[in-house]
């Protein structure tokens, strides 16, 4: 890789010759949030399954708490967008930019894992274990799993933010802060799925027969259909 | 850098002019979804401002929605909530990911991942939740009760489930520690009969899945109206069948399972005379 000469020009991504046109590590990211689809499927349609399916409490009206998840659903949401603009800062090179829209990318990170803190311990305290149902089961996996991918986003921004305060020859690149950004977008889309689901639709679930009144309207489909 | 050749281009109004990377053509599929807006990758940092602005909008009309309590859970409230929540997530991954102005391979990769994992799901929803909603039956009484607002050491006993030996796996160890005074009987209990796989008896073998056999020649007697203590025991081996103790027999929370010592025992091979042997050895459990 090549980068630019002067200070202030943006940095000159050396497109590579490739049989596609896509740069390889694009491709690779991108191939990687493809496979993640299936990793989230997966998990989310576990939740799904066992929905209406516990047979003791605490069920998520119990103790899911919608507000408070808006507040922190709408913090990451606020994120990709300060994630976006970091992204613009580093194509037009600019440092400075760069690293304030990284900094305020972590913290709004931070604060969606601070709640996500909250919200399990909240939990804990109620007497919902992850043994304890398969609610808890399956909740603390799929948003324990999302949790972890968040993390890990966060050390990957905070990298970034590293290397471009210390501005090695125009590190990170654009494309350096475009593939971080493209993890950190896809994080926030799969939470917009596990925020509907599992609050806003499954939140309120009370008692062990909720969620079923969905099953029972499929029975009722597939009678019609058979 | 290369072009995008002009496959799509029946479709597509080539608009370069105002393209900075020819690589950031529109995706094919891409575009049929979002239409075609000309602006490239860096035009929109407005746009990037507005776009937050309308999913916090629709963030807080989701919150709005499930406000009314009556509605929550209803089709009514289902709906909206899934299809604000599809364009949310398409409105990211086209903008904020930019995948509307990439090349179409990254959008069919993505997708592809995409319609996957929702098939997945779909099917393991069919499957488990609505063709045979049978996790719960696998979840009754496996459960810890739940104290609210108690905090303490979780209490529970740990599931145990009585895994059968093999057979011939169990012959040797037992069978040499009881070979000593061991009636020839109880060496086809401890070994090749496989007896004590599935049979207990007390201070030999600790087997679950049948019944306690420690007092079966006294239990024998009265089982079945009729029929000596012998009989039943005899016709119990060859044709364990024929009379499948009950919980209440025995006096616990779960029926034996019906055909598990045909299953098992049929391979054996054992000859009259090991029935035999093994009848009189029973008969000595008073």
């Amino acid at each position: 890789m090549a980068h630019a000469e002067t200070a202030h020009a943006p940095p000159v991504e050396v497109e590579e010759a490739t049989t596609t046109g896509i740069n390889h590590r694009k491709l690779l990211m991108w191939v990687f949030l493809g496979s993640d689809c299936l990793f989230f499927g997966s998990l989310i349609a576990t939740y799904m399954v066992y929905r209406g399916q516990s047979i003791v409490g605490p069920y998520p009206a119990d103790i899911v708490d919608v507000p408070i998840t808006t507040i922190s659903t709408f913090v990451l949401l606020m994120s990709s967008f300060s994630m976006v603009m970091a992204v613009a800062a580093a194509r037009s090179g600019n440092q400075k930019r760069l690293i304030q829209w990284l900094l305020v990318t972590i913290v709004m990170g931070c604060g969606f894992i601070g709640f996500q803190v909250y919200e399990f311990n909240a939990f804990r305290v109620e007497g919902l274990r992850y043994e304890t149902n398969l609610f808890s089961s399956s909740f603390y996996t799929l948003t324990g799993f999302h949790g972890a991918h968040v993390t890990l986003g966060i050390f990957w921004l905070i990298c970034i933010t590293i290397i471009a305060a210390r501005n090695p020859a125009g590190r990170p690149s654009g494309l350096d802060v475009d593939i971080a950004g493209l993890y950190w977008h896809f994080v926030d889309i799969v939470w917009i799925v596990i925020f509907t689901l599992l609050y806003l639709i499954g939140g309120f679930d009370a008692g062990p027969d909720a969620g079923h009144a969905a099953v029972q309207g499929w029975n009722w489909v597939t009678g019609l259909v058979s | 850098m290369s072009s995008n050749p002009g496959q799509e281009g029946a479709v597509a109004h080539h608009e370069h002019e105002s393209r900075e990377h020819a690589s950031h053509e529109d995706a094919g599929i891409g575009r049929f979804f979002f239409g075609h807006v000309p602006e490239g990758v860096h035009g929109g940092l407005k746009q990037y401002g507005l776009l937050a602005i309308f999913l916090a909008i629709i963030t807080f009309v989701e919150f709005v929605i499930i406000l009314p309590e009556d509605l929550r859970g209803s089709s009514i409230v289902i709906a909206p909530l899934v299809i604000l929540s599809v364009i949310k997530f398409f409105c990211v991954v086209a903008f904020f990911m930019h995948l509307k102005f990439e090349h179409g391979l990254l959008w069919q990769i993505f997708v592809a991942g995409l319609v996957l994992g929702l098939i997945v799901a779909i099917a393991l929803v069919l499957l488990f939740g609505v063709f045979r909603p049978t996790p719960r039956a696998f979840s009754e009484g496996r459960q810890q009760p739940f104290v609210h607002h108690v905090e303490e050491a979780p209490h529970y006993e740990p599931l145990v489930v009585p895994t059968p030996a093999p057979l011939g796996a169990i012959a040797p160890a037992p069978a040499a520690g009881a070979a000593a005074g061991a009636s020839p009987g109880q060496q086809i209990f401890m070994g090749a009969g496989g007896c004590s796989a599935c049979h207990a008896i007390e201070g030999l073998a600790v087997g679950a899945l049948g019944p306690d056999l420690t007092h079966i020649a006294t239990v024998a007697e009265s089982r079945v109206p009729g029929q000596s203590a012998e009989d039943y025991i005899r016709e119990s081996i060859v044709e364990p069948d024929a009379y499948t103790v009950t919980a209440a027999d025995e006096g616990i929370d779960q029926d034996f399972q019906q055909g598990l010592m045909v299953a098992t025992t049929s391979s054996l091979g054992l000859t009259d005379e090991d029935v035999d042997e093994l009848v009189e050895y029973l008969m000595t459990l008073r």
